[in-house]
């Protein structure tokens, strides 16, 4: 048997490769190929003059200035919730932060299509209360304001994880070693808590830009109707105004977008790299702040956040999907559930949208949940070289803001594929390939930090006793990564349930998503039917998180966003 | 209804298991026979209305639709005839100048056996390649809230409106194309009223219903728009009231046109024939719309037919400056 070991180990290598190879591969096609497309179109043609025209020069402006400052916004409110989520002893601060990052899964189109309903003269929360500005006043959150505010808000609890993640590396030895020296909590604070805390809130901040800077949903539904164009709206405005004509003239600026969102998610990974080295701990950071007399302060401060990252959105959607009609007073009386029902019954494109969106996100995770063990298995063994280029490379569509890998997929796809000489352009595999992509990273996280922790003596064991690849990934890999495939396949599923970016410029006659019924509603001025669109797809991610949530206990740490 | 039945269960049925099985089932229905696409203007309920009347009368037609503004639509239509693979068999637009540019270049179908005798002369294309099926005009909407009631197209150029008139941009809207030129050539001002406009702080951003939710939300208390929208949304309670400026008003006919690359041209045909009805032109008035053939009745909310001035407009020559007048435009609201 000793005898037989080298021998099967050699075998164990050379199948090894052929699934490198292939694994290689799927990368390449689902992750790479865009990319390339994408690079060679833009890189010809008068990109430079293009790149230098006004309205480029402007979107690009907006589009840097509203991820600035949305991201100072989102530091300020993310890290300051952290802080007191991580370290002090505010009651209720598991619900608390549930709550909070729960905000940051409604998505972005939804959450602006909630301000603007709240904000404006007609807003039935304000006008029951009798707060509602006088008509004639312009609504305050359309515009370059409400874009970054918005953007911070939506992007606050972006902040908080990875911030929270950050006080996890903290040793709670170092706080006791100060407190017994005399340290009050404020100067731990200071001297301790902060200057490690820096590297994260770096990365924190460098993310959070990323995220505001490639975000979609919410400066189309606040900005341009005001004419302020960022990036991402200003491409989308010129594909459907013009039609693919000006494929070229959008994949140059879609680069700019793409150089302008992977230096900084470069950047952050590298600081977040450099910071890896493990301290030497016994155990992780415990709260140490003792609020005292600021207990009340701080709960009404958190309380109240969550009040406006989650409550008040949806309070005014379910006004606004219940009011007779947008503008119309909301009384007990006049209250209507007609509108639900003509989303939800009547219009065929709206049910067609819920029942697509099923579809492509449904495909897209399952097709996905099917990759990942044999992905992550393979991406675990992996030497260490092939792994450093092929993680990346997987990141890479869901890094690249949507409109990015949405314009790379119409590149790749207007014309029929070579050698099959079919189209899929304009029909639903271009979505489901897009989606496929985007979040294939989603999909992997979970079972990879699986992969990481498991015990590799078992399937060592099961490679002895003669079993091949196949065998040891169904009967031995699969029994322990399945609730991590599961729960990353369902977040993958949650996210592209809500997807717009993507499908905006993908969708045809037949593949509308929810996304993109409930922007065409809120553009004809139904701003009541497109609530209620926002509402059921918000409930339905609600569900979704119920669902996910109860595997929690059987997925490694960090896996949820909203576990802490 | 019985139809609903299936569809909600549809949605419900365990997801995961059924999602690749259903994306493949999917596209191949989109290719099916005895199926219409139709590309419109309309808003998302009154298309769903109107192919719900059609679907009545013919229950064996599958029917679905695709809404986005005119211009819009037509750049998908425009990209899918590049790609050589257009998805629509109909077209219901709101304007008369684009369905000549597409006739012009042989897109269309003609229908020679519609029946247009209770149309009175001129209304619908006399090749018989697109037909007018409503009468839209374009004219001033204010909130109740405002400080007076406009009366003429000049009101918005007053002080008391700086900054609070939202309009269509034709980047957008078919039907606020047609409404520059008309305005523009009737005007004494011609493009100077625009530019009137523009320094009177007017937002030209987005489609009619854009203007709406601006003006109905109170954000703007005048607007530019289609008639419909405002005289239907006043009745069920928005606090927005339409106006007939006294100079006249411009007017789009919502033409209906098939594709000649359609594969199921009987049923296209129906549609057509169908919207041409006298029942198809009551579903209009009874959605709120004027109805193209003048026999039949107006909705509530309108005033006399005979008292509505429209002013002339010159198809052939806005055609020919299709272009050219978007520019202008643009040029003005620095679009």
């Amino acid at each position: 048997m000793i005898a037989a070991l080298p021998a099967r180990h050699q075998d164990g290598l050379r199948e090894g490769r052929l699934w490198q190879g292939l694994l290689l591969l799927v990368v390449l096609v689902l992750a790479g190929l865009p990319t390339a497309r994408l690079l060679a179109q833009a890189l010809g043609g008068s990109a430079l003059a293009l790149l230098l025209a006004p309205a480029s020069l402007e979107a690009t402006w907006h589009s840097i200035e509203s991820g600035v400052l949305s991201t100072v916004l989102a530091l300020l409110l993310g890290a300051g919730m952290a802080l007191l989520l991580g370290l002090s002893d505010l009651p209720r601060r598991r619900a608390i932060g549930i709550l909070f990052v729960l905000s940051m899964l409604v998505a972005p189109q939804v959450t602006a299509l909630a301000f603007t309903v709240m904000a404006g003269p007609a807003s039935p929360l304000l006008n029951a209360v009798g707060l509602a500005p006088a008509p004639g006043t312009a609504n305050p959150l359309i515009g370059r304001g409400g874009v970054i505010l918005v953007l911070g808000l939506h992007h606050a609890p972006l902040v908080t994880i990875l911030v929270l993640a950050g006080l996890k590396t903290i040793p709670h030895e170092l706080i006791e070693a100060a407190s017994l020296g005399g340290a009050g909590s404020r100067a731990i604070m200071r001297w301790i808590v902060l200057p490690l805390l820096t590297p994260h809130l770096a990365a924190a901040a460098l993310l959070a830009f990323v995220a505001a800077f490639g975000n979609f949903g919410i400066p189309v539904l606040l900005g341009m109707p005001a004419g302020y164009l960022t990036l991402p709206t200003l491409i989308y405005r010129q594909l459907v105004g013009s039609g693919t004509g000006v494929i070229d003239q959008a994949a140059t600026l879609s680069m700019v977008v793409a150089v302008l969102a992977l230096v900084p998610t470069a950047l952050a990974a590298l600081v977040l790299a450099k910071n890896a080295t493990r301290r030497s701990m016994e155990r992780p950071l415990q709260p140490f702040w003792r609020l005292g007399g600021w207990r009340w302060p701080g709960s009404l401060a958190a309380w109240m956040l969550v009040g406006i990252v989650l409550v008040l959105p949806l309070a005014s959607l379910l006004a606004s999907a219940l009011a007779p009609t947008y503008g119309a007073r909301l009384t007990p009386a006049s209250a209507t559930l007609s509108h639900f029902v003509e989303v939800l019954w009547r219009q065929d494109v709206t049910v067609r949208a819920f029942r697509n969106s099923f579809l492509f996100a449904g495909g897209a995770a399952l097709l996905l949940a099917l990759f990942a063990v044999p992905l992550a298995h393979g991406l675990d063994r992996a030497p260490k070289r092939a792994r450093t280029l092929l993680l990346p490379l997987i990141e890479l569509p869901y890094a690249l803001p949507g409109i990015v890998l949405a314009i790379a997929c119409i590149l790749l796809f207007v014309q029929p594929l070579p050698i099959l000489g079919i189209s899929i352009y304009a029909t639903p595999w271009i979505i489901l390939f897009a989606y496929a992509g985007r979040f294939l990273p989603i999909v992997l996280k979970a079972p990879l930090a699986a992969m990481a922790q498991m015990e590799r003596a078992q399937e060592e064991a099961a490679a002895v006793d003669g079993a091949g690849l196949v065998a040891r990934l169904w009967h031995v890999v699969l029994p322990s990564l399945w609730p991590a495939v599961a729960a990353g396949g369902l977040l993958a599923f949650l996210l592209a349930f809500n997807e717009l970016t993507v499908s905006a410029l993908l969708w045809t006659a037949g593949t509308e998503t929810l996304g993109v019924v409930l922007f065409s509603l809120e553009e004809a001025g139904l701003v009541s039917e497109a609530s209620a669109v926002a509402l059921s797809a918000t409930a339905v991610v609600a569900l979704l998180v119920v669902v996910i949530d109860r595997l929690g206990d059987r997925l490694p740490a960090g896996t949820l966003p909203w576990r802490f | 209804m019985p139809v609903e039945c299936p569809r909600k269960s549809e949605m419900i049925r365990p997801i995961m298991a059924a999602a690749l099985a259903g994306a493949l089932l999917t596209s191949q229905a989109f290719a099916a026979e005895g199926s219409l696409v139709l590309y419109t203007s309309q808003p998302q309920t009154d298309a769903q209305q109107t192919i719900d009347a059609f679907k009545a009368e013919h229950p064996d037609v599958e029917i679905s639709f695709v809404r986005d503004g005119t211009p819009k639509i037509m750049a998908k239509l425009r990209a899918e005839l590049e790609a050589g693979a257009p998805q629509a068999d109909l077209l219901l637009i709101a304007d008369a100048v684009t369905m000549e540019g597409l006739k012009r270049d042989g897109v269309l179908m003609a229908h020679e056996g519609a029946d247009v005798s209770a149309y009175p002369a001129g209304i619908h294309d006399p090749a018989k390649f697109w037909f007018a099926t409503k009468l839209i005009t374009t004219g001033i909407v204010y909130n109740t809230g405002a400080p007076f009631v406009p009366a003429s197209w000049q009101d918005l150029l007053k002080p008391e409106a700086k900054g609070l008139i939202a309009m269509p941009s034709p980047l957008s809207s078919g039907a606020a194309l047609i409404h520059t030129v008309t305005l523009t050539s009737n005007l004494p001002d011609g493009w100077g009223y625009y530019e009137g406009l523009a320094e009177n702080d007017a937002l030209a951003e987005g489609a009619n219903g854009g203007v709406l939710k601006a003006v109905a939300g109170g954000e703007k208390l005048f607007g530019m728009i289609v008639d419909f929208m405002p005289i239907r949304e006043q009745a069920k309670g928005a606090p927005v009231a339409f106006v007939f400026p006294q100079e006249g008003v411009s007017a789009v006919t919502e033409p209906v046109a098939i594709l000649k690359t359609t594969q199921n041209p009987e049923a296209a045909k129906a549609f057509v024939d169908f919207l041409l009805s006298t029942k198809g032109q009551e579903l209009a008035s009874a959605q709120g719309y004027m109805p193209a053939d003048p026999t039949v009745a107006l909705p509530a909310g309108y005033p006399a037919r005979e008292t509505i001035k429209v002013l002339p407009f010159d198809p052939a020559a806005a055609l020919a400056a299709e272009n050219e007048n978007r520019a202008r435009f643009e040029k003005i609201f620095q679009q």
